[in-house]
């Protein structure tokens, strides 16, 4: 079959007829029909300008390149052409679709793509280079090696748009070279909570197999956990925990891995994300890492995750009964979260009964019972038998029940619903065989019910506990045997079995009464069709019925068939699933799924602690920094352009920390070591400060998204030594979003220490307003030689007029002011095409200011262009469909109306420039600003 | 394959060999997704839902049409969101950068559509409260139209599940609210929610002088700033497009008003093999409330033939499902403070005094339209700075039942 009309719509000049076909061909593909035939007209299309055509062709060829492998190499040099790009956003799907293209001769192509994109000045293309890794990989194994370099080289990146994403490729390539690990742990672990929420679940997981391999077990000295909670099997392992206790007695006691705790205390706020995956990874990490003490704070989250869709309750649900079994006591206040819902599905209310079940103890049970004869109404039948089994579980772990549960039970015998008494009579039965004795009374009663039952489980029941206890029924149980004996024929096999089990049992018994009955069931079963019953009769006959043939085995008959039989253990189908990762699919299956990483054991001794010390380097001084740290409003897409200086200065506290902390903490380790150790962090310390100036003028250079420019607030010798500089951070402040944040820093040069730190006194234009950093506290010393940051925000009403106020310290007072350039007045908007023409359509005439002039020499290039108007003004970038533009957009950050600017370029390195915004001012002095930046 | 299929319930995660299924129910449509390796369920599931919420902000509803007449934009939307099976992002804010294709909206026509489609789908006489249409446009075509309005509804949305005993105790009732955004505009300037001020969490805090409206747990969307709730009890918040909840909060154990139904049931034997159930129904709704769509079920015993039924309005209409063995009573409008009864006559063949065991428990489903039963309202919505052009904002209430049963 030919598809000409579309091949004809894909060979046009027009786009819109080309669109028109790529969906037609997606939605076919959609339907699952097969659009291979087309691949020569489509992949033609592949450099097609418009963006929209482009990415559907990306979405065929990506499911067809494999089918196609000599026709998909056709498309690789525009993807080749596409990693030069100076938009990250086309790096980045250029190297998404070439790592997505499954065709073998193109690996090192991949490789020396991935390997660039690696050490790309984009986090977002660096993202996708991790995300590359394991498609890679699972192209070609033999890459292996190459690949984990890269891995390696990514973990150290410090951007969280990168970690959750290199967490996951190291999972997939190497998830057994833990030790790529060490150095990044502590990072890991801070950086965690702005990780975005997929990727924290995977670095959630794979930290938890971490510190399974690192720390000690924190529960070692509480002996066998399950004593505490009375567990049902206590008396197995009490050799187990002697021989553990006398082990423990030799052993010193137990302190924590600072690194240990960190993990712990960095993933708890994370139990309230909103997204469930993350709370159940947090849990899961928390049940198998945390002291028993601390487990109890996970409760509460997975208690609130049960009120989410049905699905997660379900997931939710497998895993807390799991929980239940080893940790009973965190959910106990919570007993009434578990009721039941007449609304819920039935394998909702089935996990539910399970882990109510579980829950059951000596206060609670006459609670839990009280509910669960409410369920046995039910008008659904499965939940009805659930509930039955899940009694008779309460009766066989409590013993103080038993007998009312018994009761309730036997009550049930009347239920006029056949499947509610059939069920009853099954777990009636394993009750019984705990304490036959005294129950010969319900055995009577239940033998008068073969006449009514007809359920073949419970018939076969009955009949299995009559041959079983027929010295307490002596008299019915022939009587049984006469009426089944008549019946047989028409029985279902597992009752005819048991038929044959009574029939042995009361022959050897009660042989004078039940002779002729016996032989006759034995002749009867003898020409029974189904061949299990043929060879059970054959193999009673010639145990019970003594012959000259039969051999020595029909003297220990009796003990054959009325041997002690122990009595069942009714037990949680969720015993011991918690060797597999809560919270995994393999747990879930219970059943190990591929890929499923085993959860190792606690080593008998901790590894080497100093593995994870990092030496600090490349990062500003930030000993005491007071940051404000300002969560971006809208995550990641601001989350790209965080400085890595926040991150490196909270890791550097972090690093102070932890020598304190070993300092106090480690008093059993041996001196030298702690010795070693803050001899390492004081030179630490000193190799910062000297290179401290170098990076900041590396850091101007090397990466112009984070390139700020330093303005003089105070110089030194004004100040007295106190030398005050500020930038314009470009982070949102958020404590007031109409603010721009000033990041101030203030270097102490005298020789003596500087106090009080603070603003007073401001003198603002009128609706200016000024947040003040706080203060630096009285007890703070800024000793002498050493530099402080602080973040302040001022609302500059949209006006380049200067804010004036007084910095004072604990001795002076400075006169000061800040005027901010026109372009840090903006915060980027990210618009599309579309809404960019549409948005600059309604600011025309007044609102509108256009130049032309002559690019610089150095400035002739799409990249050199971005490069400078992002520098000179808080703008990002719109995607443009024409080469010769580019398009920026902002929106001022006191009012919100929008600052579009187009530069396009024209012949011989002319270009016009338009600025388009509602406030002719800022326009008028934006378009002065990025022409100076665009001339020189 | 799919033979583990029971019922209407299918196992959440299915395997065969050494393939496995996870999939969600969301609009009436299955999403599945299969995995060979050992993904966090979790994370499978959770995406899955994401990924149904977005394809309902972009394609504007979530039916089999809808998916149907848009599979190019939900390709490219996959597209971003997963790479190679790792999620990338799932973000709105992030997605509508890349998004390229404009969805094909169904515009069906029909009176009924015009007239009675009401909150939340749900077919209600209050549609006028809000227009219905608007709420279930996709968020991404204003780009296209010129005139698209700006708009932004806030729905209070509270789940109740309640169980009355025999002797008319309230035995349990639990209440799950949530405060949903959906918001059309174009660029997120600020809102500023305002609830009750005597809105109070947990048992110990008091607030006000009057009814104090309390909820045991609360919790909050991420971007929710909360500088102001402790004092002023406002939600600051900068919607992005696109649907999102951006409070959930519960109540448990206590109610603050009577619940909304109350049933005296009289069931007995009749000379033969009838049995008369006697239902009498009471609302206690403030009188200008209406429940819509109430339906009651009451079982009654397995071997039920046939019923008769005496209602007092010929709007209403009960049959007797002898499938579920069970007879369901639907008022397709109950006004607060009235009181409704109805005699059921069940032909029972060989019925016994155990049989009167098998009535009940009764469970009744319902919907209050512009009634939350923790008393939470909006106080106001503002935008600030005062959007440019005309931004609508519309505020609804509605509780659903979720679980209301009575017991006999």
């Amino acid at each position: 079959m030919g598809h000409d009309d579309l091949k004809e719509m894909l060979d046009s000049n027009k786009d819109s007829l080309k669109l028109e076909a790529m969906k037609r061909i997606v939605a076919m593909i959609a339907r699952g029909k097969n659009a291979s035939d087309l691949f020569p007209a489509v992949v033609k299309n592949v450099a097609c300008k418009n963006i929209e055509v482009k990415k559907l062709v990306y979405v065929y060829l990506v499911r067809y390149a494999e089918e196609q492998q000599d026709l998909a190499l056709l498309s690789i040099s525009t993807f080749q052409r596409g990693l030069k790009d100076p938009n990250q956003l086309i790096r980045a799907s250029a190297l998404r679709v070439l790592s997505s293209i499954r065709v073998t001769i193109i690996v090192p192509i991949m490789m020396l793509a991935i390997k660039e994109a690696a050490s790309d000045m984009s986090p977002y293309v660096r993202k996708t280079a991790a995300h590359a890794i394991p498609k890679l990989y699972s192209l070609d194994p033999e890459q292996k090696d190459q690949l984990i370099e890269v891995i390696e080289k990514l973990l150290a990146d410090k951007t969280t748009l990168v970690a959750g994403s290199v967490v996951m490729a190291f999972e997939e390539v190497c998830p057994e070279r833990i030790d790529l690990i060490h150095k990044n742990y502590r990072k890991l672990c801070n950086l965690l909570i702005d990780v975005e929420e997929w990727g924290q679940v995977v670095i959630i997981n794979m930290l938890t197999r971490y510190a399974r391999t690192q720390f000690l077990n924190p529960n070692i000295n509480e002996g066998g956990e399950k004593a505490f909670y009375g567990s049902d099997d206590e008396d197995d392992d009490d050799e187990e925990k002697k021989a553990e206790a006398a082990a423990l007695a030799k052993r010193k006691p137990y302190v924590m891995d600072p690194d240990h705790r960190l993990l712990l205390r960095n993933t708890k706020p994370l139990l309230q994300s909103r997204n469930a995956a993350v709370v159940m990874a947090v849990a899961q990490l928390y049940f198998h890492l945390a002291p028993k003490a601390e487990v109890g704070v996970i409760a509460k989250a997975l208690v609130r995750l049960m009120r989410s869709h049905s699905e997660v309750q379900y997931v939710v649900l497998q895993n807390v009964a799991t929980m239940t079994i080893k940790r009973r006591g965190m959910f106990e206040p919570y007993l009434k979260s578990f009721y039941i819902r007449s609304t819920d599905p039935t394998q909702i209310k089935i996990l539910k009964l399970e882990v109510l079940t579980n829950l059951a103890n000596e206060t609670n049970i006459s609670t839990i019972l009280r509910e669960f004869q409410t369920y046995i109404k039910s008008m659904d039948k499965d939940f009805v038998a659930a509930t039955i089994q899940a009694i008779g579980r309460c009766a066989t772990n409590i013993g103080e029940v038993r007998d009312t549960c018994l009761n309730g039970l036997v009550q049930l015998l009347s239920n006029r619903d056949e499947l509610v008494v059939a069920e009853s009579v099954v777990v009636i039965k394993k009750l019984l065989q705990m304490q036959p004795e005294q129950h010969s009374d319900i055995i009577k009663h239940m033998a008068k019910l073969t006449d009514n039952i007809q359920v073949p489980m419970a018939r076969a029941s009955i009949l299995w506990l009559i041959g079983e206890y027929c010295e307490h029924v002596p008299k019915i149980a022939p009587d049984v045997l006469r009426k089944m004996a008549k019946s047989f024929t028409n029985e279902e096999d597992i009752v005819k079995l048991q038929i044959l089990n009574l029939a042995a049992k009361l022959y050897l018994t009660n042989s004078k009464q039940t002779k002729l009955l016996t032989q006759y069931v034995l002749n009867l079963a003898k020409y029974d069709q189904n061949y299990d019953i043929r060879d059970r009769a054959r193999f009673i006959r010639q145990l019970i019925v003594p012959t000259d043939k039969s051999g020595a085995l029909s003297k220990y008959a009796k003990k054959l068939f009325l041997a002690l039989k122990p009595a069942p253990v009714l037990e949680s189908p969720f015993k011991d699933r918690d060797h597999f990762q809560l919270g995994s699919l393999s747990h879930l299956l219970n059943a190990k799924a591929g890929g499923y990483q085993e959860l190792p054991d606690w080593p008998e001794s901790a590894p080497d602690p100093s593995v994870r010390n990092v030496e600090v380097k490349d990062s500003v001084r930030a000993g005491g920094t007071v940051t404000l740290r300002g969560r971006a409003p809208g995550g990641q897409a601001c989350g790209v352009f965080l400085s890595s200086d926040q991150s490196s200065g909270e890791e550097q506290k972090r690093n102070r920390k932890v020598v304190k902390e070993r300092r106090s903490g480690s008093e059993s380790e041996s001196e030298e070591e702690s010795e070693s150790e803050s001899s390492e962090s004081e030179s630490e310390s000193e190799e910062e400060s000297e290179s401290d100036t170098d990076i900041k003028k590396k850091k101007k250079t090397i990466a112009p998204s984070s390139s700020v420019r330093m303005y003089e607030l105070l110089h030194r010798i004004t100040g007295e030594g106190l030398a005050v500089e500020y930038c314009f951070s470009r982070q949102p402040f958020s404590p007031d979003p109409h603010m721009v944040a000033v990041q101030i820093q203030f270097t102490n040069n005298t020789s003596s220490e500087t106090k009080s730190l603070h603003i007073e006194d401001p003198k603002l234009q009128s609706g200016m307003r000024i947040k003040e950093f706080p203060e630096i506290g009285q007890d703070f010393l800024l000793p002498a030689g050493e530099s402080v940051n602080v973040v302040m925000g001022i609302d500059f009403c949209d006006s380049t007029q200067a804010a004036n106020f007084q910095l004072c310290t604990h001795t002076r007072k400075f006169f000061v002011s800040i005027q901010p350039p026109v372009g840090e007045l903006m915060v980027p908007a990210f618009l599309t095409e579309n809404e960019f023409k549409k948005e600059q359509g309604q600011l025309m005439g007044m609102n509108e200011i256009s130049e032309k002039l002559n690019l610089g020499e150095k400035c002739q290039s799409d990249h050199a262009i971005v490069e400078r108007v992002t520098a000179k003004a808080n703008l990002s970038r719109v995607p443009c469909g024409s080469e010769k533009e580019n398009r920026f957009a902002g929106k001022t950050v006191s009012s919100g109306s929008l600052v579009l600017v187009t530069v396009a370029r024209k012949e011989g390195g002319g270009a016009q420039l338009t600025v388009n915004c509602e406030k002719m001012v800022i326009g008028t002095m934006l378009v002065k600003d990025i022409l100076q930046a665009l001339t020189q | 394959m799919v033979t583990a299929l029971s019922g209407d319930q299918p196992p959440v995660v299915m395997s065969h060999k050494d393939l496995n299924f996870i999939h969600v129910r969301q609009g009436g449509l299955y999403w599945v997704a299969s995995t060979k390796t050992d993904a966090s369920p979790f994370t499978i599931i959770e995406f899955l839902n994401r990924l149904a919420a977005l394809t309902k902000d972009y394609c504007g509803s979530l039916c089999e049409k809808s998916v149907r007449m848009n599979f190019a934009l939900i390709y490219e939307l996959l597209d971003e969101m997963v790479d190679y099976g790792y999620i990338q992002t799932t973000s709105t804010d992030i997605l509508k950068n890349f998004i390229q294709t404009e969805a094909v909206t169904s515009k069906p026509f029909s009176l009924f559509d015009l007239s009675n489609v009401g909150l939340f789908g749900a077919e209600t006489q209050q549609s006028k409260v809000a227009p219905s249409a608007a709420a279930t446009r996709p968020i991404m075509s204003h780009r296209s139209e010129q005139g698209g309005k700006n708009e932004i509804f806030v729905d209070v949305v509270e789940r109740i599940s309640v169980v009355i005993g025999s002797n008319g105790v309230l035995m349990k009732a639990d209440v799950e609210g949530e405060i949903r955004v959906k918001c059309y505009l174009p660029t997120c300037s600020e809102m500023r929610i305002g609830l009750n001020e005597e809105f109070s969490i947990g048992k110990s805090q008091l607030r006000g002088y009057g009814m104090a409206v309390r909820v045991d747990e609360c919790s909050f969307h991420q971007a929710v700033k909360l500088d102001e709730f402790d004092t002023y009890r406002i939600l600051k918040v900068c919607p992005s497009q696109g649907e999102q909840t951006l409070m959930q909060y519960q109540l448990s154990d206590e109610l603050p008003c009577a619940p909304p139904f109350r049933l005296f049931p009289t069931v007995e034997k009749d000379y033969g093999n009838r049995l008369l159930i006697f239902l009498k129904l009471r609302c206690d709704l403030p009188p200008k409330s209406t429940a819509l769509n109430v339906s009651v079920t009451v079982p009654v015993p397995k071997s039920s033939l046939s019923l008769s039924q005496e209602l007092s309005s010929p709007d209403q209409t009960a049959d007797l499902q002898l499938k579920n063995k069970a007879i369901l009573w639907s008022i397709p409008r109950f006004p607060g403070g009235a009181q409704l009864s109805a005699l059921f006559k069940v032909e029972v063949p060989g019925l016994s005094s155990a049989s009167l065991l098998e009535v009940g428990p009764v469970s009744m489903s319902f919907e209050l339209p512009k009634h939350t039963c923790t008393g939470l309202q909006i106080r106001f919505l503002r935008l600030s700075p005062t959007h440019p052009g005309l931004s609508q904002r519309w505020v609804r209430y509605v509780t659903h039942s979720d679980s209301y049963t009575i017991r006999i």
